[in-house]
C-alpha cells in the first residue's frame, strides 16, 4: 500500500507524466523518478488559474489552436487533461450551437475552473451560451417547459439516473419541475445570459404545475423534498436548483454529485474497470472523504487524491501479455498531441496541417479518430476505452502515425527531423529501437518479442548487423517506418 | 529477397495463423450458419434522437374511435394535415386511415409496392425517457446492466463466428451497440474507398517488410490475455485484412453500377452515401470477392431529438428534412438492391430509441414512449400491424406517454420490440426459437413487467 510519500520508480513516473500530461519525454520521466507522488502531484496541479480563450473563425481553427496549445512547452498538461474531461463531462456540440466563439468561451470557462468549484462551475454553465444553445435553454418557455436541459442536468453533469447502488436519483416530476425554474433565460449576442421575466412559468400564473419542488421521493430529503422558489422566483431559481442537487444524498446517504464526479475522474485517470459502479463505489467514497469534495467541491483537491493513491498507479505495470491487469485506452486527442509534443512537431499555420500522407488539418486527423474537439457525438460526450478501438478510429491512428513520420518536406517546425529526439551515431540494431521507443514516450512498454519485431523490421532481418543511420535510405526509409510502426504499435495505443 | 527476410516473413505467417484457423472459410459453424440463412442480408437503420412516431404515421379520421380528434386536440402548431398526408392503410384497430408524413414519398412508394411493413406501438416494459439507456435497451434488447453485448451480437456469437471473420460493418466510427460482443470482429468504416492501409509513399519497396512486422505485432496482440491487448490485436488485426480486401469494391461497383452510384450521388445526403457504401460492399459477396463476407450492417441517422423547431410537415422543417433523408435514401437503396436481383435477399429494420410525447411543447416534442418500427424488403409482407397508440387524454400515464401493456385483452395492447428481433431471427435469418431465446433475447424480471408477458413471446408475426 503506497501513499503520498510514495517514491516513484522509473515506470511510475513515466506512468504519471503520460497520464498528467502530453506524453513522457525521457528527460521528464529522469527528472520525476524518485520523487514521491505527493510531489509530483502537487507539481502537476501547481499552475496558476487560466483564463485562456482561443479565437478562430471557423471551428476547425479553433481546434488547431487548442491542439498547438495543449503541446506548447509553457502549457501546463494536467489543466488541458482536466479540460478534456470537462468538456467531454459537459460535452456541447458545435454541430448545434453553430459558433465557434461560443464554443471558445465555454472552453475558457472549463478552464478557468478546472481546478476549482465545480459547483459553481455548474451555475455558470448553467447561463453558458454554447450550452444554452446545445440543450434548448433559449427555447424553453414558460407556455410548454421544454426539458431538455433539465434532464441532462441530472443525468449527466450532476446525479446521473441511478446512483451508485443502483437506486434512482430522481424521477420525472423532477425533471418537469426543473425545467419551469430555467424558462426565460436567453442571452445577448456577445452571450452574455440575461432573465426575461416575461416567459418565465410562475406559480401564479400556472398553478395546477404544482409547487416549485423537487426531490419528495429520492435524494434524503423527506416527503418535503426542496423547494428552489425559496429565495422567491425568478432568476435565482437555477442556482437554487443546482445547491439542492448539490445536498442530495445516495440511498446510502453519501452526498451523491460528488461521489459520482469522483468515480468518472477515477476512471478517466486510473481505468475502465472503475465503470463498474461496485468497483468504484468504494474507492469513489474514499477520494471523496480525503480531498473534502463534498465539501468545498475543489477538483484540484478530488484530482490530488486520485493522484496519489494506489489505483492510479495500477496500470503502470511493464507486462503487456498474458496479465490480466488492467490497462488503458488512450484518448484519441491524448495521442494526437502526445505524438506531437514528443516528436517536437507543431501543426502548420492557420488550419493547423499535419504534413505528409493526407496532408490533412490536426481537425480531421481527429475527427477520424472518432474525437472531435468541440463535437462530441452527443450530449454524452465520448465512449472511452475499447469503444476508441474500430477499424475506422484505428486506421486514422495508422495513417496520422505514418503522416508525421515519413513526412520529408514542409515548414521545418511541423516536419520529423529523427536527429532531434535520437542520437543518430547508434548502430546497435537493438539500441536504436530503444531509443525510438523511449523518444515516442512507451519505453518500458515493449515485450521482447515485439522488440525483436521491430529489430528484424530495422534491420531486414539481420539483427545483428550494424546499422548506419547516415546512409539516406537507412534514415529516410527504414528509421522513419520504425517510428510509424511503434506509433502504430498497439503498446502505443495504452495511455 | 533474402534469406532472413524470408524467415522472418515465415515468423510473421506462423504468428498470424495462431489464428487463422478459426477464420470464416475453415469455420464449419459458420459455413453452416451462411447455408441455413441462405443468401440473405440484413440492415439496421437507427434514426437517432427518437423519432416522432405521431407525426410519422398519422392518423387522417377518426375510424371507429377518436385519433385524429385526439390528435388535433395535442398537436396544434405541429399539426400534419390530412390533405398533406401520404395516406397508406387503416388501423388494424380502429380502421382509421393513417397517412405518412408528406416527405416520406420513399416510403409510401414501398408501401405501395407492398415492400414496406409498419409495426405501430412498439417498446419494451417500464420505458425510460433517457436517450441513453432506452438506445441501450433497444440495442441489447434486455434492461441495460452493463454487460457490453447487443442482441445482434448475440446472434453473431450463437453462429460461432470467429475473431477474424467480419460478418457485419457499422457505417460509423464507432461499432453500434447492437453489435456488440467479443467473438468476433466487425468493421467500423466510413467510406470504403479510403479504407486502403497506410503505407509511407516515399518508399514503396519497404511495404512487405513494414506490413509483415505491422501483423506479427497485431498478431502477438491479439493472443493477449490481457483484455485491452487482445482488443487492440483482433481490431487492428481486423482493420488491415480489410483495408486490402475492401478498398477494390468501390472500382468494381463503380465499373458495374455506374448509373446507380449517379442516383446516390444526386440525393447528396449522408444516408445515401453510407446505403451506397453498404450497396457496394453487398454487390461484392455477391460476386464472391475473397475476403469480404459482410451480410449485417448498421447505420445512423442523426437529427430526430426534437426538442424545437420541429417543423410539422413543412418542407425544409427539421422533421421533414429528417424523413426526406430517410425515405429517398432507402427507396433509391431498396430499388439498386432489386437491379441486382437482390431485393428478396435484403431486409431493413428501422427503429428509434422512443417516440416523442403526445403533446407538443411550444414548437417541438419531448422524449416519448412507444413508436412505429419499419421493416423494407422483398420479403417483407407489406402492411400496418398493430393497433396505434391509444393517444387519447384519458388513456395517458402521469408522464403524458402511452404506457407499455400487455393485457391479453387490452386492444391497444404494445408490440415487445423483441417479438420483432425474435420474428427477424427465426424468420429472416432462420435461428430456432429456443436458441432465440436462451441465448440472443434474455427475460425480464416480473418486476418490470408484471404482466409477464415475456414468458410468451411471440416469434411468427406476420410481416415476414
Amino acid at each position: 500500500m503506497g501513499d503520498e510519500n510514495t517514491v516513484l520508480a522509473t515506470a511510475e513516473a513515466r506512468h504519471f507524466l503520460r497520464r498528467t500530461r502530453f506524453g513522457a519525454k525521457p528527460a521528464e520521466v529522469a527528472a520525476l523518478a524518485g520523487r514521491t507522488r505527493g510531489e509530483a502531484a502537487d507539481q502537476a496541479l501547481g499552475f496558476p488559474v487560466s483564463k485562456k480563450i482561443f479565437g478562430g473563425r471557423y471551428i476547425d481553427e479553433t481546434q488547431g489552436q487548442w491542439f498547438k496549445y495543449m503541446t506548447a512547452k509553457t502549457t501546463p498538461g494536467l489543466q488541458e487533461k482536466l479540460v478534456l474531461f470537462l468538456h467531454d463531462h459537459f460535452a456541447t456540440s458545435n454541430a448545434m450551437v453553430d459558433s465557434p466563439r461560443f464554443m471558445a468561451r465555454q472552453n475558457g470557462l472549463l478552464r478557468e475552473y478546472c481546478r476549482q468549484d465545480f459547483r459553481a462551475l455548474t451555475k455558470r454553465i448553467n447561463r453558458d451560451a454554447a450550452m444554452m444553445e446545445f440543450l434548448d435553454t433559449v427555447r424553453n418557455d414558460k407556455q410548454i417547459p421544454n426539458e431538455n436541459y433539465a434532464r441532462e442536468l441530472l443525468e449527466l453533469f450532476t446525479l446521473g439516473v441511478t446512483d451508485l447502488n443502483g437506486n434512482p436519483n430522481y424521477t420525472q416530476a423532477d425533471v418537469v419541475q426543473i425545467a419551469r425554474a430555467f424558462t426565460g433565460w436567453r442571452y445577448v449576442s456577445s452571450g452574455k445570459a440575461y432573465f426575461d421575466p416575461s416567459r418565465h412559468d410562475t406559480r401564479a400564473k400556472f398553478p395546477l404545475r404544482g409547487d416549485k419542488r423537487i426531490f419528495t421521493e429520492v435524494g434524503g430529503f423527506g416527503p418535503g423534498g426542496r423547494e428552489f422558489d425559496d429565495q422567491g422566483e425568478g432568476a435565482s431559481e437555477i442556482d437554487r436548483v443546482v445547491d439542492h442537487i448539490f445536498e442530495h444524498r445516495d440511498s446510502d446517504g453519501e452526498v451523491t454529485t460528488a461521489r459520482r464526479l469522483a468515480a468518472r475522474l477515477i476512471e478517466f485517470f486510473c481505468h475502465g474497470g472503475y465503470a463498474e459502479a461496485a468497483v468504484v463505489k468504494p474507492l469513489a467514497t474514499e477520494v471523496v472523504a480525503a480531498s473534502g469534495f463534498d465539501v468545498s467541491w475543489n477538483l484540484g483537491a478530488l484530482t490530488r487524491a486520485i493522484l496519489v493513491h494506489d489505483a492510479f498507479y495500477e496500470t503502470a505495470g511493464t507486462a503487456p501479455f498474458g496479465s490480466a491487469e488492467h490497462k488503458s485506452l488512450s484518448w484519441p486527442a491524448d495521442y494526437i498531441a502526445s505524438t506531437l509534443r514528443l516528436l517536437g512537431l507543431r501543426p502548420h499555420g492557420r488550419w493547423s496541417v499535419i504534413w505528409g500522407g493526407g496532408y490533412r488539418q490536426v481537425s480531421e486527423h481527429a475527427q477520424n479518430m472518432g474525437q472531435s474537439l468541440f463535437e462530441p457525438p452527443s450530449v454524452f460526450g465520448w465512449d472511452w476505452e475499447e469503444s476508441w478501438m474500430t477499424s475506422a478510429t484505428m486506421l486514422a491512428r495508422f495513417q496520422f502515425a505514418r503522416d508525421v513520420s515519413t513526412a520529408r518536406s514542409g515548414s521545418s517546425t511541423s516536419i520529423f527531423d529523427p536527429a532531434r529526439v535520437m542520437d543518430l551515431t547508434l548502430t546497435d540494431g537493438g539500441a536504436i529501437v530503444d531509443a525510438v521507443v523511449d523518444a515516442c514516450g512507451v519505453g518500458g512498454l515493449f515485450s521482447g518479442a515485439e522488440r525483436d519485431v521491430l529489430i528484424e523490421y530495422l534491420t531486414d532481418g539481420a539483427p545483428a548487423a550494424p546499422v548506419d543511420l547516415s546512409d539516406w535510405d537507412t534514415r529516410e526509409g527504414k528509421l522513419r517506418g520504425l517510428v510509424a510502426l511503434v506509433l502504430q504499435s498497439p503498446a502505443c495505443q495504452l495511455r | 529477397m533474402n534469406t532472413s527476410r524470408r524467415r522472418f516473413l515465415q515468423q510473421t505467417a506462423a504468428a498470424t495463423g495462431a489464428l487463422g484457423g478459426l477464420g470464416l472459410f475453415g469455420n464449419p459453424f459458420v459455413a453452416r450458419a451462411l447455408a441455413d440463412a441462405g443468401n440473405r442480408f440484413f440492415v439496421l437503420l437507427f434514426l437517432d434522437g427518437g423519432n416522432d412516431g405521431l407525426n410519422t404515421v398519422t392518423p387522417i379520421d377518426d375510424g371507429s374511435g377518436t385519433l385524429r380528434a385526439d390528435y388535433e386536440h395535442f398537436r396544434t402548431s405541429l399539426r400534419l394535415s390530412t390533405s398533406e398526408l401520404l395516406p397508406i392503410g387503416t388501423d388494424p384497430l380502429t380502421g382509421a386511415q393513417l397517412g405518412l408524413h408528406p416527405a416520406l414519398t420513399g416510403f409510401k412508394n414501398l408501401y405501395d409496392q407492398g415492400r414496406l411493413a409498419v409495426v405501430q406501438n412498439c417498446g419494451y416494459p417500464a420505458y425510460s425517457l433517457s436517450h441513453d439507456e432506452s438506445r441501450r435497451i433497444w440495442q441489447t434488447g434486455q434492461r441495460f446492466n452493463g454487460a457490453g453485448s447487443g442482441w445482434f451480437g448475440r446472434y453473431l456469437e450463437a453462429q460461432g463466428f470467429g475473431p477474424l471473420d467480419i460478418p457485419g460493418v457499422t457505417l460509423d466510427r464507432l461499432v453500434a451497440l447492437e453489435f456488440g460482443q467479443s467473438a468476433t470482429s466487425i468493421v467500423a468504416l466510413k467510406k470504403i474507398k479510403s479504407f486502403g492501409f497506410p503505407y509511407d509513399e516515399g518508399f514503396p519497396d519497404d511495404d512487405t517488410t513494414r506490413r509483415a512486422a505491422f501483423d506479427a505485432l497485431y498478431a502477438m496482440a491479439a493472443a493477449s490475455l490481457q483484455p485491452q491487448m487482445g482488443i487492440l490485436g483482433s481490431t487492428g488485426g481486423a482493420t488491415a485484412a480489410a483495408s486490402s480486401s475492401y478498398p477494390p469494391l468501390h472500382g468494381l461497383y463503380e465499373a458495374d453500377r455506374a448509373g446507380w452510384s449517379a442516383g446516390y450521388e444526386e440525393l447528396d445526403t449522408r444516408l445515401a452515401s453510407d446505403l451506397r457504401e453498404i450497396a457496394r460492399i453487398i454487390h461484392g459477396v455477391n460476386q464472391g470477392v475473397p475476403g469480404v463476407a459482410a451480410r449485417f450492417f448498421q447505420v445512423s441517422k442523426r437529427g430526430y431529438d426534437t426538442h424545437a423547431d420541429q417543423g410539422a410537415g413543412r418542407a425544409g422543417g427539421r422533421h421533414s428534412e429528417l424523413h426526406r433523408e430517410v425515405g429517398d435514401a432507402l427507396e433509391l437503396f431498396y430499388n439498386d438492391l432489386a437491379d441486382m436481383g437482390l431485393a428478396e435477399s435484403v431486409c431493413v429494420l428501422v427503429y428509434s430509441e422512443f417516440n416523442r410525447r403526445i403533446e407538443q411543447n411550444w414548437n417541438g416534442t419531448d422524449h416519448g414512449s412507444q413508436g412505429p418500427v419499419f421493416v423494407i424488403g422483398g420479403g417483407v409482407n407489406g402492411g400496418i400491424y398493430e393497433a396505434h397508440p391509444n393517444i387519447s387524454p384519458a388513456a395517458l400515464d402521469d408522464k403524458g406517454n402511452t404506457p407499455y401493456t400487455q393485457g391479453p385483452s387490452d386492444p391497444w395492447r404494445s408490440r415487445d420490440m423483441r417479438d420483432i428481433y425474435g420474428t427477424v431471427l427465426k424468420h429472416w435469418l432462420g435461428m430456432s426459437p429456443a436458441t432465440i431465446l436462451a441465448n440472443v433475447l434474455a427475460t425480464d424480471s416480473p418486476l418490470l413487467d408484471p404482466t409477464q408477458h415475456w414468458l410468451n413471446p411471440n416469434f411468427d408475426l406476420p410481416f415476414l
